[in-house]
C-alpha cells in the first residue's frame, strides 16, 4: 500500500517501479547542499529536521501527520475509556454480559421489594404502636377521672347543703352520694376533696369527715354528670333533698353548664389486689 | 521539523478535544491508523535513502488509509471483516517492521 518504500537495495519490493525515478535527487532541498553531495542517511536526518525550513513539501507533510496523530490519540483516548471496553467485546461476550447484568437487576428489584415490603411492614406496626400509645393515654385519662388522679370538668350540678343546727350526719351525705352515683354522676367532689371508689365517710362530733378529712357545714358538691338526670334523683319525693329538709337543713340544688372538678387523690397502688387480665 | 511538529500538534489537539468519534467510522480508525503509520515510516525510509518525494509521500498516505479502509469495510459486508483487519494489520506490522529495520540500518548503521 505505501509507495514509500522503494529503497534500491530491498530485493523484495520489485513492484511499483515507476516510484524510483519519481523520486528525484532534488525533492527534498534540504538534503541536497551543494557542498556534500555524499549525505549518510542521519546527517539527512538531522539536517532535515534541525534548521526549520518552510516549504511546501513540509507543510503537506505536517498537515499529513497530523491528520495522523489527531487519529491515533483519538483512537487511544477512546480505547482506554472504560465504556469503550465493550466496543471491542465480541457478540458472545456482549450477550453473556447482559445476562449477568440482567440477574443483577432481577436480584437488586427481588432485595428492594422485599425491603419495601420490610418498610411497610415497620410502618404500619410502628402507626399500630402509636395507635395503641393514643388509646392507652386516653384511657388513662378517663380511668384518671374516675380514680380522682386528673381534674375533670363538665356539664353538672353543684349541691349546697347549709346545716345550721349541725343535724346532718355522714350516712345522710352518703346517701347524697350514693343517689348522685346512680343518677350517672361521673366525678364528685364534696368541700374540696375528691370522691372515688374508696371514699368512706364518718361522724366526726359535729361535722363530717371525709377520707379522713374535716369538712364543715356548708356542705358543698359539685357533681359532673347529666344535669337533667342528676337534679331530680336529688329531687324525687321522699329523696335526699326532702330528707335533708326534714332535719332542718337547707339544700339549694344549681345546673351548670360547666362544672370543674379539680380536687385531685394520689394514685395508690393496691397492696394485694392484682389486675387479672394479663 | 515542521513535520514533526504537525504530528505532536496532532497528537495534543486529538487528546485535548477528545471528539466523539462517528459510529459509522469507528471500524476503520484504527486501521486507518496503522496504515498511516506504515506510509510514515516508508516515507522516513525514502528521506533517508535520499529519494523522498512528497507527492509520492501525499499519495502513498491517502492511499493507504482509504484502501485499509476499504478492505475493512469489504470485510464487514462480506462477514469476514474481524480475520480481514488483522490481516490487514499483520501485512501493515511486517512493512512497518522492515521499513524500520531500513531506517535502523541508516541511522545507526547497524
Amino acid at each position: 500500500m505505501s509507495n514509500q518504500d522503494e529503497s534500491p537495495e530491498n530485493p523484495l519490493r520489485k513492484e511499483l517501479p515507476e516510484e524510483v525515478p519519481a523520486a528525484p535527487a532534488p525533492a527534498t532541498p534540504t538534503e541536497e547542499s551543494p557542498a556534500e553531495p555524499r549525505l549518510t542517511g542521519r546527517r539527512r536526518l538531522v539536517k532535515g529536521l534541525w534548521p526549520p525550513r518552510v516549504s511546501r513539501a513540509q507543510l503537506i507533510v505536517a498537515l499529513l501527520l497530523f491528520g495522523l496523530g489527531f487519529g491515533l490519540a483519538v483512537q487511544v483516548a477512546s480505547n482506554s475509556d472504560n465504556d469503550s471496553a465493550l466496543r471491542g467485546a465480541r457478540q458472545e461476550d456482549l450477550v453473556r454480559i447482559l445476562d449477568e447484568l440482567d440477574d443483577r437487576t432481577q436480584r437488586l428489584e427481588d432485595e428492594k421489594e422485599g425491603l419495601e415490603k420490610q418498610r411497610e411492614e415497620l410502618e404500619n406496626s410502628s402507626d399500630q404502636a402509636e395507635e395503641a400509645r393514643k388509646q392507652t393515654a386516653e384511657r388513662e385519662r378517663q380511668l384518671g377521672i374516675l380514680a380522682g388522679t386528673v381534674a375533670a370538668q363538665g356539664p353538672g350540678i353543684t349541691m349546697t347543703i347549709d346545716d345550721t343546727k349541725g343535724t346532718v350526719e355522714a350516712d345522710m351525705l352518703l346517701d347524697a352520694i350514693q343517689e348522685l352515683r346512680a343518677a350517672g354522676a361521673e366525678a364528685i367532689q364534696v368541700n374540696g376533696v375528691r370522691v372515688v371508689a374508696s371514699t368512706y365517710l364518718t361522724d366526726s362530733g359535729k361535722s363530717v369527715s371525709v377520707d379522713g378529712n374535716k369538712i364543715t357545714a356548708p356542705y358543698r358538691f359539685k357533681v359532673i354528670g347529666k344535669p337533667q338526670d342528676l337534679e331530680p334523683a336529688l329531687n324525687i319525693p321522699g329523696g335526699v333533698v326532702q330528707t335533708l329538709e326534714k332535719e332542718q337543713a337547707t339544700v339549694v340544688v344549681e345546673r351548670s353548664d360547666k362544672i370543674v372538678v379539680d380536687a385531685l387523690r394520689a394514685a395508690k397502688r393496691p397492696d394485694y389486689a392484682r389486675s387479672s387480665s394479663q | 521539523m515542521i513535520a514533526v511538529l504537525g504530528l505532536v500538534v496532532g497528537v495534543v489537539a486529538g487528546l485535548l478535544v477528545r471528539p466523539e468519534v462517528p459510529a459509522a467510522v469507528e471500524p476503520y480508525l484504527p486501521i486507518a491508523v496503522v496504515a498511516a503509520l506504515d506510509a510514515v515510516f516508508g516515507g522516513l525510509r525514502a528521506m533517508l535513502d535520499g529519494i523522498f518525494d512528497d507527492k509520492v509521500f501525499v499519495v502513498s498516505f491517502l492511499s493507504n488509509v482509504v484502501v485499509a479502509a476499504l478492505i475493512v469495510f469489504l470485510g464487514d459486508k462480506l462477514g469476514v471483516g474481524a480475520q480481514l483487519s488483522t490481516g490487514v494489520v499483520v501485512v501493515l506490522g511486517i512493512r512497518i517492521f522492515s521499513n524500520a529495520a531500513a531506517i535502523r540500518r541508516h541511522v545507526f548503521r547497524a
